[in-house]
């Protein structure tokens, strides 16, 4: 019998199990391939840590970093992959690469560096499960990570101001979700009948930004037109969350 | 920018120099864009000067010149060429031009940084090459100065976005790993999209190329690329057909 695998991750709202991009990629990757997960949700006593988030631990070993557990899951012989050729699984690494170049800016900044949505919704919803005075310090210090990360990677002259910079994030977020719903087309999941590891990615990214109530929403209105992305979050919430859903 | 005018018998492309100054991933860079002009069959002449990097309106390089337009980096000089009618992608439908997209990113993502992190952050590559070449134009203590500025930035632009921690094997995994996904992408075809090159090709080629040919402390960047032989054949179809055939012979070390 396999050793009990636990995840630690943010927890759910808004009819999502989790609101935290990366805790949602693994969460979605163990349903696809069947790994049995107990899932430690974070709330505000001083229980697990918080920091790189979601982490996986079984007996012996301790994994961080999205990427780090599905791998480790596959070596556990739990892998959504199994039935794609070597092509579609060279096709998966591109398509996570477009979406963490591409899309991952404007997600950071819609949660957290957009000041109506930060201070609103992102802000008090992290606050809440993170425990006194801890609270105080957290949200921000991953406010200014996230805002770091976006001017570091994409705020390179001339686009020097923050303003720029936004203009330029959102037009490459919308061309994204514009290139995955092409490439969608009209089947369920990404490579055929089965979802995979690319489905996971998608779905980690897609849905939080589909699914929370933001002041703010000009890329969440972006993607409501996109009617087949919207399809693909809500069967795969109706078919692998149904029981687990969190609460509104 | 104007569409209007034709390519003019001037263009030229700003690099920094090619023999004492020049970076593996600038040099990837650049390379890529000359691959993508020459593609288009659009004549560009390369000038080397010791102050590219500031004379680019972005701060990358290569950037272009043409007529009176300055236009830095792939992403913007393949637009720019489109603007001007030519363009290499027309033929591909969307889901094909979705996955060119993606595989360019991935190029980005995975190949330039790990050239960046092994310039960078690795401190055997650090101390006996990049610090010497980048500051090699400059008179002490300049060139001690602008080289640790540009390790500082480059350090922690790695620390955002998650390489901080990685060990150098880590790093040469991944390489690995995006080589692997190049090498099932390209199967036995000529080009990634069949029988005509596209931007992709040309940023493949540049980095692959550059991998193979640059001297580095150890060999274990280049060992990478060479387990595929079907990437090997590419970066040499390239070599061939369009550096060699039209009498620019490009890099006097052959791919061996």
């Amino acid at each position: 019998m396999a050793a009990p695998l636990e995840l630690s991750c943010w927890g759910g709202g808004w009819g999502l199990p989790s609101v935290h991009s990366e805790s949602l990629v693994v969460m979605a990757y163990a349903k696809f391939s069947g790994a049995p997960l107990k899932v430690n949700v974070i709330d505000n006593t001083w229980r697990g840590s918080r920091g790189d988030v979601p982490i996986l631990t079984t007996k012996d070993n301790i994994v961080s970093q999205p990427a780090k557990i599905l791998n480790f899951l596959r070596k556990q012989k739990y892998n959504a992959d199994y039935e794609l050729s070597a092509r579609q699984g060279a096709d998966t690494l591109a398509y996570i690469a477009l979406l963490e170049e591409k899309l991952l800016p404007a997600v950071l900044h819609t949660f957290w560096v957009e000041n109506d949505n930060y201070f609103t919704v992102t802000k008090p919803w992290f606050a809440s499960r993170i425990p006194f005075p801890l609270s105080l310090i957290l949200p921000g210090r991953m406010s200014k990570g996230a805002l770091n990360r976006i001017l570091l990677t994409r705020g390179e002259p001339p686009l020097y101001h923050l303003r720029e910079v936004e203009a330029q994030i959102y037009r490459d977020a919308k061309e994204c979700l514009n290139l995955l719903s092409h490439r969608l087309g009209t089947s369920q999941f990404f490579f055929g009948d089965m979802p995979s590891t690319l489905d996971a990615y998608v779905f980690g990214f897609l849905a939080p930004l589909y699914k929370v109530r933001f002041p703010k929403v000009q890329l969440q209105e972006h993607l409501k037109q996109l009617s087949n992305l919207c399809r693909f979050c809500d069967d795969i919430l109706n078919s692998y969350f149904r029981h687990s859903l969190g609460d509104g | 920018m104007t569409a209007a005018e034709p390519w003019p018998e001037n263009a030229t492309l700003y690099q920094q120099l090619k023999g004492e100054q020049i970076l593996l991933s600038d040099n990837a860079a650049s390379l890529a864009v000359q691959a993508f002009l020459q593609m288009c069959n659009l004549p560009i002449k390369v000038v080397c000067r010791a102050n590219a990097e500031y004379m680019s309106p972005s701060g990358k390089v290569p950037f272009i010149h043409v007529g009176n337009q300055v236009v830095s980096e792939l992403g913007p000089i393949v637009q720019f060429v489109k603007a001007k009618g030519h363009s290499l992608s027309d033929g591909l439908d969307e889901v094909q031009k979705a996955e060119m997209k993606a595989y360019m990113e991935l190029v980005n993502n995975m190949l330039l940084t790990a050239e960046l992190y092994l310039q960078w952050c690795d401190e055997a590559t650090v101390g006996e090459i990049t610090h010497a070449r980048y500051g090699s134009p400059y008179p002490w203590p300049l060139n001690h100065i602008l080289a640790y500025q540009k390790q500082w930035e480059v350090r922690r632009k790695m620390k955002a976005i998650g390489w901080g921690k990685k060990t150098l094997d880590q790093v040469l995994e991944d390489v690995d790993q995006c080589c692997q996904a190049l090498s099932q992408r390209l199967g036995t075809q000529p080009y990634f999209f069949n029988k005509q090159p596209t931007e992709l090709d040309a940023l493949v080629f540049g980095h692959l190329y550059t991998i193979l040919t640059t001297q580095l402390t150890s060999d274990e960047l280049s060992e990478k690329v060479k387990n595929y032989s079907n990437l090997l054949a590419f970066c040499r179809r390239i070599e061939q057909h369009y550096f060699e055939d039209r009498g620019k012979g490009s890099s006097s070390i052959r791919l061996s």
